[in-house]
């Protein structure tokens, strides 16, 4: 048998649930845009 | 395992806890049950000896499948510590929208995704992925024109499924739409006629926060 230590909880720490954020400058979104945008010169 | 019911659980020793949650947590995550999937893996996590990283891993291969599914991801150290980097993608591509991507992971791993049992769990992931991406674009037409964001053109949608290589027609766009707003990922309806979807101004993208996808 074993006693509850640091590492059982450290490992219940590891997650996030509020990750879904409005940030749009990450390098994705913003080929995302210019993609979108190019579309609109054309149309 | 039902029998074991009519004995008090926690007269049990640890190690057989443990052991009992692991497997019924693995069934509840067969039954697509992750909020039950979840409390089990997560007591089996919480209480197997902690210097076993092979144990850990083990659990972690179901319970990271089951919190990405109710929209919790597990944060870089514990894929990195536990070397289940084969989760690595799957987790980037719901943070960014990437159907691409998410494809690429899934074909990467196929096998162990296979052979563990959690592909099926991990496909049904792309609903989330989309519902990013929709997000995206309506954030991306926020910045520019705040009073027409709330209209997103299926052809735009359309648009960015092409750059991912994923070639859809307006027609199953609007399907793959329809079934978001049916699993609450999207607030809002048709514009039918004009291909538009027009999203709630309030909430348009409720968050799942350790709720399953409604079924």
């Amino acid at each position: 048998e074993w006693l509850d230590k640091e590492e059982g909880k450290e490992v219940m720490q590891q997650w996030e649930d509020d990750w879904d954020d409005d940030d749009v400058n990450d390098d994705f979104s913003l080929q995302l845009r210019k993609e979108l945008e190019s579309n609109n010169e054309k149309n | 395992i039902e029998t074991a019911r009519i004995f008090d659980f926690e007269e049990f020793p640890k190690r057989d806890k443990v052991t009992y949650m692991y497997y019924t947590g693995r069934l509840e995550v067969f039954n697509e049950n992750f909020p039950a999937a979840d409390q089990k893996l997560s007591y089996a996590l919480m209480h197997c000896n902690p210097r076993s990283e092979a144990n850990i891993r083990m659990i972690l291969k179901y319970l990271i499948p089951v919190k990405l599914s109710i929209g919790i991801l597990p944060k870089d150290w514990l894929l990195d510590k536990y070397n289940l980097v084969e989760y690595s993608n799957v987790v980037l591509a719901l943070k960014r929208g990437d159907l691409r991507l998410l494809r690429h992971a899934l074909q990467e791993h196929e096998d162990r995704f296979l052979r563990s049992g959690v592909y099926l769990v991990l496909e049904k992931l792309e609903l989330q992925v989309y519902q990013r991406l929709v997000k995206k674009i309506y954030i991306i037409q926020k910045q520019k024109d705040p009073s027409k964001a709330h209209q997103v053109k299926l052809e735009v949608i359309v648009k960015a499924l092409q750059w991912l290589e994923m070639d859809m027609d307006i027609d199953e766009v609007e399907c793959i739409m329809a079934i978001l707003i049916y699993k609450n990922l999207v607030k809002g309806y048709f514009a039918h006629k004009s291909k538009v979807l027009v999203l709630s101004k309030q909430d348009p993208f409720p968050k799942l926060i350790g709720k399953p996808v409604n079924s």
